[in-house]
């Protein structure tokens, strides 16, 4: 169990329900997305974000359409489906359920340890 | 100096540096590798195609003269390997709310880890992935498993292969990454018939003479030992037979493998051929040795540096002709269901290929064996320069050349010869012609040798027997059979003849006939008959048939056969024995001509074409007349006398081997037989004593058969 690991499983859960955010807000260019994630400080390899938009496509939460380019050939831009806002709010409130609860227990589990030099439960701490 | 080419790459020409080049042509490649399991791979890998290409030509439109390696190994970080992409997928929990197929797949492999369980491979696979599930497993290669699987098959008779059709119906379909990242393949760089010597050196990491020497090991021995089996003909066949079996296994071992392995095509599969670890610098290294390889073979071709940068110039021309292809369709060349009936079909086609092959070669090997057996039996039918001229032209032309031209073009077709060979089909094929033209001038030769028929007749003198009854016997004097199942054909069983070598051939075709004497004395005649050309060749060949009938008071001892030389030529000479018995004189033909069951007492193979009406007298009766049973002659004509068997008990050890005939007859098994033969006699005395109602105790004809029933 090395840290980087779980790091990114953390960041893996999140990753759809971020890319998500942001196409909500317009249609995104997948470098765009990258960029803004970049910007949140959310680093991602863009060669992960076109897996994930192209199931995502394929479970028909986004649909995306040709927009001309003034340099080259046309570009990919995704928008969000019907079913992918749906997809989209229901991940919110779990977001928020989760984010809520994970903010609880560290925080709780903080003061503890501030608080007290025992924990609570000496089992698990030797795990 | 870096060589600079173009490449259209997504509707974009982009200069690029030739090492660039390669390096984006793997990184395309592992990761058409790794998105070809997925649904919409081909989406994926096309998606991140444009934004490469995007990518480029922003730098090309800030100053850039052209892609260098930098450039693009800074792209490939930025878009993440393969790798990175599993080591980011790894742990999504499969049972997420996404409902996308099968686009968890690469994690769903991983968690395997902890609870491991049986599926198809989907993207592993040669027919159903059955194998690739079970090397996933087994954790092996999957090439392994396929081999360890097809000889399962061989070995078990086809129990396997059922086996593998219902793996195949049961077991769910699932994408899944083995770790092994060494795996078999062919080797189409250094091959010498299908590069599956030098992907076993790769493989095991040894020199790829060993492999060789071993597959070629056997060839070698039977060279040599066919040689010395030239020298010295009655050689112990022990190594023979050893380099038979052996070098067979090996053979069908090579085509296994060169159809189960891949061949190992990209840099990236050859890395994985020799067990390297996939990394840009390895990569990089293999291109290098690629390069180095074809400039050493331009040198080898000897020409001046403008034809070598000539070559190359059109090598990368149609690479990168090659690469832009790929590019714009994105083909990804492991999936589809196009592929998949693709792939279907070639394992079939090879599949029946190689069976075509085999078959071939042993027919070949077949037709060299028993070309050599009847090679004496030769001499016998053929005479005369033409007619052996016409015999080799048909068994080279006709026979041995289309094995030849199959194999040829099957082998061209395996190893991917090209095309141009299309005068080699013309002259095949007339050669072909001439050949079918030889055997049917050959057939008409032969047979107008057989045209018309003759015989003569030999009256020999034979004394009454003292008790009036003859026994007709074989005479004691077996030949000598040197050997009986001579190349494995059991003359005797089938042929007229029960023995050939190459000054003569004693033939069986003889039969025994039992009449009535016109007078009261015996008569012993021969009905001597033979094939020809013409009548006069026909009575002449019939006259020179030698077959001597010796009598020891009641006994006539018949030879086991007889002699024909080549001189002769064999046109289906008979004989006919017509014993004349006087009424009230018995006859018994003795189980000795039953033993030697080649002595023809069945007439149907010499009723083929014989007329019979030419003599009235004979050929009307007793087709077959029971061994070791007293027949009696009577005004009717012969009829048995019932009681008169020997029981097979009192014969004591005498060998009982039913023959030919009587299994054809009532198929009898050993303990059967007495019986049955019991029933059949009863129907004759039935008859016997509905006709004459003499010899028994005035019983009637069903009382009698329930007697002896």
């Amino acid at each position: 169990m090395n840290i980087e690991n779980t790091q990114s499983q953390m960041r893996k859960g999140i990753l759809e329900f971020c890319i998500l955010s942001i196409i909500r807000r317009g249609e995104a260019y997948p470098s765009d997305i990258v960029e803004e994630m970049k910007r949140a400080n959310l680093h991602i390899l863009e060669g992960t974000l076109y897996p994930l938009l192209t199931r995502l496509k394929n479970a028909e939460m986004l649909t995306y359409r040709w927009v001309e380019s003034n340099s080259g050939p046309p570009r990919k831009y995704f928008s969000l489906t019907d079913k992918g806002l749906a997809f989209y709010r229901e991940l919110e409130i779990t977001w928020k359920e989760l984010a809520d609860a994970v903010d609880t227990l560290a925080n709780k589990s903080e003061r503890m340890s501030e608080n007290s030099s025992l924990p609570i439960n000496p089992q698990i701490s030797t795990q | 100096m870096k060589k600079i080419i173009n490449i259209n790459f997504h509707s974009r020409v982009i200069p690029i540096e030739e090492t660039a080049y390669d390096i984006l042509q793997i990184y395309m490649d592992s990761l058409r590798k790794h998105f070809s399991a997925e649904e919409g791979g081909d989406e994926i890998v096309n998606d991140i195609e444009d934004r490469i290409a995007e990518l480029f030509s922003e730098r090309l439109k800030n100053g850039a003269s052209c892609i260098t390696d930098d450039d693009v190994n800074a792209t490939i970080t930025n878009m993440g390997r393969p790798e990175d992409f599993d080591e980011e997928e790894n742990s999504r929990p499969s049972g997420s709310t996404r409902n996308t197929g099968s686009a968890g797949s690469f994690t769903e492999t991983k968690t395997e880890e902890t609870h491991r369980s049986l599926y198809r491979s989907e993207n592993d696979k040669m027919l159903g992935g059955v194998c690739g599930g079970l090397a996933a497993y087994f954790r092996i290669d999957s090439s392994v498993m396929r081999i360890i699987y097809t000889l399962l098959i061989f070995i078990s008779f086809g129990t396997a292969l059922l086996l593998y059709i219902i793996l195949w119906l049961v077991l769910p379909p699932r994408s899944m990454v083995t770790d092994i990242k060494k795996r078999l393949y062919r080797n189409p760089d250094r091959r010498v018939i299908g590069g599956v010597a030098s992907g076993l050196a790769a493989y095991f990491n040894i020199e790829v003479w060993i492999p060789r020497l071993i597959f070629a090991l056997p060839l070698i021995l039977g060279f040599l030992t066919s040689i010395f089996r030239h020298a010295w003909f009655d050689m112990d066949n022990g190594p023979v037979f050893f380099t038979g079996g052996f070098g067979g296994t090996l053979f069908v071992t090579y085509i296994i493998l060169w159809i189960v392995l891949p061949e190992a095509n990209t840099a990236s599969e050859k890395l994985e051929m020799r067990g390297e670890k996939i990394d840009i610098e390895s990569i990089k290294n293999t291109i290098r040795g690629d390069l180095e390889g074809f400039k050493q073979k331009a040198t080898q071709v000897g020409d001046e540096m403008k034809k070598q940068a000539q070559q190359f110039g059109t090598q990368l021309k149609n690479k990168s002709a090659d690469f832009s292809r790929n590019m714009s369709t994105g083909r990804s060349p492991r999936q589809g269901i196009g592929h998949a009936i693709g792939v279907l079909f070639k394992a079939f086609f090879l599949f029946i290929a190689v069976i075509v092959t085999f078959a071939l070669v042993m027919a070949l090997i077949g037709l060299i064996f028993t070309g050599a057996g009847v090679l004496p039996l030769k001499n016998f039918i053929i005479g005369g320069f033409w007619q052996n001229i016409l015999a080799w032209a048909t068994v080279l032309l006709f026979l041995i050349l289309p094995v030849v031209g199959l194999l040829t073009w099957l082998i061209r077709r395996i190893i991917g010869a090209r095309k141009g060979g299309n005068y080699l089909g013309y002259i095949f094929g007339s050669l072909w012609v001439i050949g079918l033209i030889c055997m049917l001038a050959l057939i008409a030769s032969v047979s107008s040798n057989f045209r018309t028929r003759a015989g003569m007749s030999e009256e020999t003198n034979i004394s009454a027997p003292a008790n009036g009854k003859l026994i007709v016997k074989m005479n004691d004097l077996r030949p000598v059979i040197y050997e009986s199942d001579w190349m494995g054909i059991n003359w005797h069983h089938n042929a007229p003849f029960f023995e050939v070598s190459e000054d003569s051939l004693i033939l069986n075709t003889v039969g025994i006939d039992v009449i009535k004497s016109a007078d009261s004395s015996w008569h012993l005649r021969q009905e001597k008959l033979s094939r020809g050309n013409t009548a006069a060749a026909a009575r002449n060949l019939a006259a020179q048939i030698d077959f001597r009938v010796q009598q020891n008071d009641s006994i006539l001892y018949l030879p086991t056969g007889f002699a024909i030389k080549p001189s002769q030529q064999f046109r289906n000479q008979q004989v006919m024995l017509v014993i004349e018995i006087p009424v009230g004189k018995k006859i018994r033909m003795d189980r000795s001509l039953e033993d030697f069951h080649w002595f023809d007492f069945n007439r149907n193979m010499r009723d083929h074409g014989v007329d019979l009406d030419w003599d009235e007298n004979w050929g009307n009766n007793n087709n077959s007349l029971e061994r070791d049973v007293d027949y009696i002659m009577t005004e009717h004509g012969l009829e048995s006398i019932p009681g008169s068997r020997i029981p097979d008990e009192n014969r004591g050890g005498d060998e009982d081997q039913p023959n030919d005939r009587d299994k054809k007859e009532n198929a009898p098994k050993d303990g059967y037989r007495y019986h049955k033969k019991e029933v059949k006699k009863l129907t004759k005395v039935k008859v016997s004593t509905a006709e004459c109602n003499n010899d028994n105790e005035g019983l009637s004809p069903l009382v009698l058969f329930t007697k002896w029933s």
